[in-house]
């Protein structure tokens, strides 16, 4: 009894260090630093990059089809608004499910499946992104990829032009290659 | 009381930062297109939305493991013992019942099963497929029959290989190490056109004996391991692919089993040198199309012949031919899967000494059926999947293999299931058809009055009177995994299963005295049945924990208990006692990967299990397997994209050891020895 009375202040300035090293750490976070982050960030910007048909929504979604890799990290995200919308994530499995999206993100362990939906969403004004490979070039909209320490993004044009989406200049400039259309 | 302060002040500063997930969308496109990855974690580890207990292990976690043979990969998944039995030999299970011959653990490459269909279980000694072929091996706890068939009771090991798209160019993998260590891969390959692609790949691996635990001399299981892998592929249109691949593996690996009556030391047996070679050769070819009506199908089909010879004691040929459809269609709130299977196998067997087999050559046939539906009953919310499976064979008979589950997501980053599930083992056709040694007791022995009390008493497992039936596990899981931040996920999972049928014994006829090399014996037969019936319950935690941007931490722990029941049977008693006693009750591994900078790592992996005991076969006599902690220490750097020099130390720390004394096969326990590796990886 008399021991543990004894250490107790002993502790405090351990503690009290170890929550301060580690708050630090914390906020040198501030960025997103791992894969799964980024690509969240990623679609969430392609909603402002991307110019949809009008429609009189009231709010932006993203798709998450099959099995989910990135609805952790990108339920922060949820509820904000983006270009006037008010962003919303749901979990997709089938074609009906569809017409809600604005965009459709399917992760790569789900690569077996991509013809199935790109066939699903033909012709609705729906972005396909997906971080599988090859993905742009057998017809997808967006494909995220890493290059070297860095996510990037390939553009398939024809294909969002196909969906009547019109990617900004901005983003067919920043975008590591585009498949297609005018460049 | 101290560790506990200092625990929950690390784990309120780290996953209590609610500020920093919103910044992230504040980041222009272009600033995303500059941020440099600077996490370890590459992929997720979990899939949060899966209705059962599932681990991926990815390519990274692969390379970072400085593993060179597959099952020490699988020792990061909680839930998955695995135990070094000598330099090629390995005990790898699921969920408790472990054993050389571990048999309720399916494992698949590509879909394609490599559960052996003679022995039951998985061969380890040989490489089916390189390591650096692998894309990621997602590994399911718990029954998978009802999609994957029989034998998947405990657990499936689902490895998928890399697309030949990502693996063009060349490249030289080599490894030299203590103990006779060695490894070299090499790889080439490249595009014909924009949509076909192709891969050859060829390694090689070697390792020099191991000391024996009795005498601490050199034993014999020197291993010399190759594979060679080719795959092709060609993306059609329309979400159409073709592949075709071909693979062919060679395995010696020498041994020495205790065998023959020592006439000048009758409680001895003289070890005799065996060695086991292995070849396999299999071509096979998938295609995948997507008709008219949104059906998503795929047909793999494929053709393969292997042999395992102990030299002078036992051959076995196979001939393989599989063929497998699976189809899928969503529609409304309903994801439907179906698929039908055939394998048919054609066995030769040879043997003596040891090993009689009843039926020389056997063709055995099997086929099945599944159908499973994922109904989404609340949109994000609730799902429940129903499904089942049935399968006939030959030799065993027909086995139902329902399953039923409900997956609750509360929220985005929590999800809670319970599964149902029901699944049959086939007894393997060594099961139903082979006599062989299966204990020695010196003498005095209590079976037979004087003077045959002096004989030593050989137990033989033989067929019993009764044909086998099918094993089988019924039982229900429970799950909750949570990614509590952004960096910090759990993963927790409890079970408890009951299996009836499980192959055993009852002590059959006595024959005495019978003369084997000379020496006088008494036979004791034992034939088997399925008397044996039992309770496994246990629990699985993982933590997925990012640190720092640099810093990663992953804890895997389970804990097993095997309950059998006392059987009337004192055979099937005392071989449920055994069961029970060589399940080790916590298992678990603790692994930091640290980047140091964008050009070195820096990993540590301490490793656990608490002790078993193993009967010391053949003798009928009990060896202590003590628990353990080791480690693993890894260091990397990384002189450009191409080029990587790793240095890592294997089995670091703790008294010399076995890990595990094998079943059925007389064997000579060895040390699992610590290991020191220098690889360089080379991409051109």
């Amino acid at each position: 009894m008399r021991a543990a009375a004894s250490s107790s202040p002993r502790i405090r300035p351990l503690r009290w260090l170890t929550i301060w090293l580690l708050t630090g750490v914390s906020l040198a976070f501030a960025q997103p630093d791992s894969e799964p982050q980024l690509e969240s960030a990623y679609l969430v910007n392609f909603l402002k990059y991307v110019e949809w048909p009008a429609s009189n929504r009231s709010t932006a979604t993203i798709c998450l089809f099959g099995r989910d890799t990135l609805g952790p990290f990108l339920s922060g995200h949820e509820g904000r608004v983006i270009g006037g919308k008010e962003l919303r994530i749901r979990r997709v499995h089938s074609p009906d499910d569809m017409p809600s999206c604005q965009l459709v993100y399917i992760p790569d362990v789900e690569e077996a499946r991509i013809g199935a939906v790109l066939r699903w969403i033909q012709g609705m004004p729906i972005l396909a992104a997906s971080n599988a490979d090859g993905f742009a070039r057998s017809g997808g909209g967006i494909e995220l990829l890493r290059n070297g320490g860095r996510v990037q993004f390939i553009v398939n044009a024809e294909s969002l032009s196909r969906h009547g989406l019109n990617p900004s200049s901005q983003m067919l400039r920043l975008a590591n290659r585009v498949i297609g259309g005018d460049r | 009381m101290r560790v506990l302060h200092a625990a929950f002040a690390i784990i309120l500063a780290v996953a209590w930062h609610p500020a920093h997930a919103a910044q992230d969308d504040d980041l222009s496109l272009e600033d995303l297109t500059k941020t440099e990855v600077s996490s370890v974690s590459r992929r997720n580890q979990s899939l949060s939305n899966v209705p059962a207990a599932a681990f991926v292990i990815t390519a990274d976690d692969i390379r970072r493991s400085g593993a060179l043979a597959l099952p020490d990969v699988l020792r990061m998944v909680p839930g998955i013992q695995v135990a070094q039995v000598d330099s090629g030999r390995y005990a790898v299970s699921a969920r408790g019942f472990n054993g050389r011959f571990a048999n309720k653990l399916q494992v698949l490459i590509d879909g394609r099963s490599v559960y052996h269909p003679f022995f039951s279980g998985t061969i380890w000694e040989y490489d089916p497929i390189p390591l650096e072929d692998i894309e990621r091996i997602e590994v399911i706890r718990g029954a998978g029959a009802a999609m994957w068939g029989v034998n998947a009771v405990n657990g499936v090991i689902n490895i998928i290989s890399r697309h030949s798209r990502t693996q063009a160019g060349g490249m030289v993998a080599a490894t030299l190490g203590s103990n006779g260590q060695g490894q070299l891969y090499t790889r080439a390959g490249g595009s014909i056109d924009a949509d076909t692609t192709w891969k050859l790949s060829a390694q090689g691996r070697h390792a020099e004996p191991s000391r024996q635990l009795a005498n601490d001399r050199y034993s014999e299981d020197d291993l010399s391991n190759g594979v060679v892998d080719f795959r092709f592929d060609r993306s059609l249109s329309g979400g159409s692919d073709f592949r075709v691949w071909a693979n062919a593996g060679k395995s010696s690996l020498g041994d020495l089993y205790p065998l023959t009556p020592n006439p000048l030391n009758p409680p001895t047996l003289t070890p005799v040198s065996i060695t086991q070679k292995i070849s396999t050769q299999t071509l096979g070819g998938r295609y995948r199309w997507l008709n008219r009506a949104g059906i998503e199908s795929s047909v793999q089909a494929s053709i393969g012949t292997s042999s395992i010879e102990l030299k002078g004691a036992f051959e076995v040929n196979n001939t393989q031919f599989d063929i497998d459809y699976q189809g899928r269609y969503s529609f409304a709130e309903h994801d439907l899967l179906w698929g039908a299977s055939h394998r048919t196998v054609s066995d030769e067997v040879w043997s003596r000494y040891v090993v009689e087999i009843g039926k020389a050559e056997f063709t055995q046939r099997t086929t099945g059926f599944f159908i499973h539906d994922n109904w989404t009953l609340i949109q994000d919310t609730l799902q429940f999947g129903l499904g089942a499976r049935w399968d006939q064979t030959n030799l065993g008979g027909n086995t139902f293999s329902p399953n039923a589950t409900l997956m609750w997501t509360p929220t985005r980053k929590d999800t809670l299931w319970a599964k149902y599930s029901k699944a049959p083992r086939m007894p393997a056709r060594a099961e139903f058809d082979v006599t062989m040694l299966a204990g020695y007791l010196p003498p005095p022995n209590p079976y037979l009055p004087a003077p045959y009390n002096l004989l030593p008493v050989v137990f033989r497992a033989q067929p019993g009177n009764a044909s086998l039936r099918p094993e089988t596990m019924e039982g229900f899981e429970l799950g909750y995994r949570s990614q509590l931040s952004q960096r910090l996920g759990v993963d927790v999972s409890v079970y408890r299963y009951r299996y009836s049928d499980i192959v055993s014994s009852a002590q059959g006829n006595m024959l005495f005295p019978v003369f084997i090399s000379g020496v006088p014996l008494a036979v004791q037969n034992l034939d088997r049945n399925n008397d044996g019936n039992g309770w496994l319950s246990g629990a699985e935690l993982s933590v997925d924990w990012l640190l720092a941007p640099t810093w990663r931490m992953q804890l895997s722990y389970a804990c097993t208990h095997v309950n059998m029941d006392d059987s009337a049977n004192p055979v099937a008693r005392a071989q449920g006692l055994k069961e029970e006693r060589s399940t080790a009750r916590h298992y678990g591994s603790l692994r930091s990967q640290w980047n140091v900078s964008s050009s070195q790592q820096f990993d540590a992996w301490i490793r656990g299990s608490s002790g078993i005991d193993r009967t010391l076969s053949p003798y009928t006599t009990t060896i202590r397997v003590p628990g353990y902690v080791t480690l693993d220490l890894r260091y990397a750097y990384t002189l450009n994209k191409d080029i990587e020099l790793a240095l890592t130390g294997r089995n670091l720390v703790g008294p010399r050891r076995i890990e595990y004394v094998t079943d059925f096969v007389p064997a000579t326990p060895v040390i699992i020895e610590p290991s020191l590796l220098l690889s360089a990886r080379w991409k051109f």
